[in-house]
């Protein structure tokens, strides 16, 4: 967005921006996906939960956790989601196809843990 | 599970059919909101003519456009919803669309296997096999076997790459351009591109085969 | 562990890696209730009402027996029914009483045991 006018526009200093704002993950960072199992409502497959993934990308913009927003809250902190890649022979067990095959899936930055 | 397997062909919704329970049911929820004016009394009729527009059709021309005009291919690679509603293709929920392009090294499939999210404001509304157990189930398991099913073979050294949404973000397979069309019009090309393409279980048709079903 | 606790941290809705058979390329045409469904549900998102998140969620919360058994709008227009309910925008009392009068249009009280012929 700072090249819309053509020239670099430096952030203005002593900005604190809102929590979950900034995202906590980059692109290529190596993550993993926590293990717990909320009751009623998640949109973490339980497939992937303890696997280890690398951010492909950060999804902008912030937003609200969806798990919330299942119950009905559509106000609150929000954070990033971050598409992650897994490869499939990380999640299967003697996985058939090309070791090249691989996951995309978009995740809630409070389900990635520094790996 | 969702494991319906019988293929429901319902009775058309006349006057002369009784409407079963559920249709019942959706018809007093209906009136109930119309008529404590939660939602407008023609709102309904409108969305549905807003939705009728949205067909795999709506998809193949924009997959072609895209084949022919590098600049707008790059435009909707970076941001689907955007370039498509510069096109006046309004999304009426909050979500994203992110092309994914196939290349000779990579083949994408999308799949929801939480529910079944689906790019319909492009495509319309998806078929029963997308939302069905063993699409659900497999396709990020197995995606070559998948594929096998539904005629396409992709060479090992090519990458399948599965998309399962989960978040606001849908999704559409941009498929590769089919040898031999040289010089065809952007309409001689979007009979090339089925649904199912744009979902990436098979590829765009062959000039010879413009007959492919769906 | 107990037996139970599956079914709980397993939601009915999810298949993902689940063991199942061919795809059946089955694919019908969308019979007007079920069109109508689906626009209420986006009017209902745009609205604010109920999102799709939490449609998703309602979805979830039928378990495993109606997740099974019941069609895919058949699924949503109950789960619509139980959210307009917990939200207090309809009452049980008052959906029922329609669905008696809408029957009573076509000739008879509900048969609940009748599967949707639409």
């Amino acid at each position: 967005m700072s090249q819309e006018l053509g020239r670099s526009v430096k952030p203005l200093a002593n900005i604190v921006k809102a929590e979950g704002a900034e995202p906590l993950f980059q692109a290529g960072d190596a993550v993993k996906i926590s293990v717990r199992f909320p009751v009623g409502h998640y949109r973490v497959p339980t497939y992937i939960r303890g696997k280890r993934a690398r951010v492909e990308a950060v999804v902008e913009p912030a937003a609200i956790n969806n798990e919330d927003e299942g119950f009905g809250r559509n106000v609150g902190v929000k954070r990033h989601y971050y598409r992650i890649a897994i490869p499939l022979s990380e999640l299967w067990k003697g996985y058939a196809g090309s070791k090249n095959d691989g996951l995309r899936i978009e995740v809630f930055e409070t389900w990635l843990e520094r790996s | 599970m969702s494991s319906h397997a019988h293929a429901h062909t319902p009775a058309p919704d006349t006057g002369d059919a009784v409407p079963g329970y559920y249709q019942v049911m959706e018809t007093a929820v209906r009136e109930r909101l119309v008529e404590k004016k939660v939602i407008g009394a023609g709102e309904i009729r409108q969305m549905l003519e807003v939705m009728d527009t949205r067909t795999p059709a709506l998809g193949s021309k924009i997959v072609a456009r895209a084949w022919v005009d590098p600049e707008f291919r790059a435009r909707l690679l970076a941001n689907g919803r955007a370039t498509l509603e510069e096109l006046g293709i309004d999304f009426f929920e909050d979500t994203q669309l992110m092309v994914l392009e196939n290349t000779d090294s990579v083949h994408n499939l999308v799949v929801c296997t939480l529910c079944s999210c689906y790019p319909r404001e492009i495509l319309g509304l998806p078929p029963d096999w997308y939302k069905m157990k063993p699409y659900r189930a497999r396709a990020v398991k197995e995606p070559r076997a998948v594929l096998a099913e539904f005629g396409t073979v992709i060479p090992d050294d090519v990458e399948i790459r599965v998309s399962d949404s989960t978040s606001m973000i849908r999704f559409l397979v941009l498929p590769q351009r089919p040898k031999g069309t040289e010089g065809f019009t952007e309409e001689q090309l979007a009979a090339l591109v089925t649904r199912d393409a744009m979902i990436g279980v098979v590829r765009a048709s062959n000039p010879e085969k413009k007959e492919k079903s769906r | 562990m107990t037996q139970t606790e599956n079914l709980v941290k397993r939601l009915p809705t999810e298949m993902g890696g689940l063991d199942a058979g061919p795809v059946q390329r089955i694919e019908h045409e969308y019979a007007p209730w079920e069109k109508r469904c689906h626009a209420l549900a986006n009017l209902l998102d745009i609205h604010k009402i109920v999102s799709t998140e939490e449609k998703r969620r309602g979805v979830e919360a039928l378990g495993q027996e109606m997740v099974e058994k019941l069609t895919y709008y058949e699924r949503w227009i109950v789960a619509f029914a139980n959210i307009l309910f917990q939200k207090q925008i309809l009452t049980p009392e008052e959906l029922a009483k329609k669905m008696e009068e809408v029957a009573a249009r076509h000739g008879g009280p509900q048969d609940i045991s009748t599967k949707s012929v639409g």
